[in-house]
């Protein structure tokens, strides 16, 4: 059963069947164009992070705890699909969804950009975070190649996938409430 | 007027009177037409396009239906082409012989600019086991690192932890030269560890050497990895730097061939 930690008690309240339904169907959408649709989008040298965009859409709209644990997931699946290093993605996704939710909570989004913008600051935390991650496990990183060949592209590419990708999760979402409209009431 | 009508000859009063009545409707007639002319074309246009739009939906339809079939046939004829190419290159002499192998699928890719690895199908209840080699039509592709018993990971020999025992062909009387085929974060590969007075030119094949020192390699001798693409020398290196470019293209990987021992 779910903890009946209730909205009286606390900031936060676990999501009800049809967000859970609904978060579930966008974890599973998010794994499977990150692992299959991704590789084959290559500009730049750089391919889309649909799992990243997707995390930060989610927490744009669903705030930092939902955000933090549906990045957690995001990157562990994500690591499991492409039995990659257990745990990093899940870090970093973590802190990606925390850190854009409370975005989220804490600042204005009425203007249009804030998608644009979270996804860009995400790309940036996760891209350097990645790069350190490599730097302790003893693989070569350098900084040339991760400023022109990693960094750059994949800020440009996140950047332009953001719009629509967060209009989608939007759409996707909406009917299982939104962060903006709860904070209104 | 019937009986009459038929009656007479052509020269009768009847059909005078109908020449008459014909000659003064007849301008009428052509001049209705010519005015009714546009609003039946308009019509017939709107008619047409009801048609039209009737039957291209049905043209989208069968236009989807062979865009489907079109492109069935040609991820066959893909697929056909790939295990051909894996058939062709295990009959070629230098491959090496009485080998098992399993065939699987890619299914998914790492993004990531630091690992150069991808998922197949198939794993241990296929026999597959970590370290195994794995090939498609072109030639080498990569290694086994990780197995669940439904999938594998298997990491290219582009990822800047892969290095493979390789060797130069066609050698001289000592034989080829030998290496270690490494990857790179670039993605480029290297033949590192050549001795300097080995020749080596540009164009020359590189392979599988099959040993390790004086163990056996984890790759059987003869697999294929690519051609050399130029060689550097300089006085107060030790080795020889070698930059070889594989053949197999890592962009399109799908149909593989995992060599298990």
């Amino acid at each position: 059963m779910m903890p009946a930690r209730t909205q009286a008690e606390g900031d936060w309240q676990w999501p009800s069947a049809a967000d859970v339904a609904r978060l579930a169907a966008a974890l599973v959408v998010a794994v499977l164009l990150q692992t299959t649709v991704a590789p084959n989008i290559r500009v730049l040298g750089a391919n889309p992070d649909f799992a990243l965009v997707i995390v930060v859409s989610v927490a744009l709209i669903k705030g930092s705890e939902t955000g933090a644990l549906f990045g957690f997931l995001t990157g562990t699946f994500v690591a499991i699909a492409l039995m990659e290093p257990f745990g990093l993605s899940a870090f970093v996704f973590v802190l990606v969804g925390y850190l854009a939710g409370r975005y989220a909570e804490t600042a204005d989004l009425s203007a249009g950009f804030a998608p644009l913008l979270s996804a860009f600051a995400a790309t940036l935390l996760a891209d350097v975070l990645f790069a350190l991650a490599q730097f302790l496990l003893e693989r070569q990183v350098p900084f040339g190649l991760f400023l022109g060949r990693v960094l750059v592209p994949s800020l440009i590419l996140n950047t332009l996938i953001a719009a629509p990708v967060y209009l989608a999760v939007r759409l996707w979402l909406r009917g299982a409430g939104d962060l903006r409209v709860a904070r209104a009431r | 007027m019937l009986t009459l009508y038929f009656r007479e000859s052509d020269s009768g009063p009847a059909h005078a009177v109908q020449g008459v009545v014909l000659s003064v409707v007849q301008p009428l007639q052509s001049g209705t037409a010519r005015v009714a002319q546009p609003f039946r074309n308009g019509w017939n246009w709107v008619s047409d396009l009801f048609h039209a739009k009737s039957e291209n939906g049905q043209l989208r339809v069968e236009v989807r239906q062979l865009r489907a079939g079109l492109a069935q046939q040609l991820t066959t004829q893909d697929e056909n082409a790939q295990l051909r190419a894996m058939v062709s290159l295990q009959k070629d002499p230098l491959f090496p012989k009485a080998l098992q192998m399993v065939a699987a699928r890619v299914i998914a890719r790492s993004t990531s600019a630091w690992y150069s690895t991808v998922t197949i199908d198939a794993g241990s209840n296929a026999g597959i086991a970590v370290y195994d080699a794995v090939i498609n039509g072109d030639g080498l592709v990569g290694r086994v690192t990780k197995v669940s018993p439904t999938a594998a990971q298997v990491t290219l020999i582009t990822d800047q932890q892969s290095y493979v025992d390789a060797v130069v062909l066609p050698g001289d009387l000592k034989g080829g030269a030998q290496g270690i085929l490494a990857g790179s974060v670039t993605g480029d590969t290297t033949l590192q560890y050549v001795d300097k007075n080995a020749k080596v030119q540009v164009g020359q094949y590189v392979m599988t050497s099959g040993t390790s020192g004086r163990l056996q390699s984890v790759f059987a001798r003869g697999i294929p990895i690519g051609q050399v693409d130029s060689v550097g020398r300089q006085e107060v290196e030790l080795y020889q730097s070698i930059a070889v470019r594989p053949f197999v293209d890592f962009h399109k990987l799908d149909v593989v061939q995992v060599i298990v021992r």
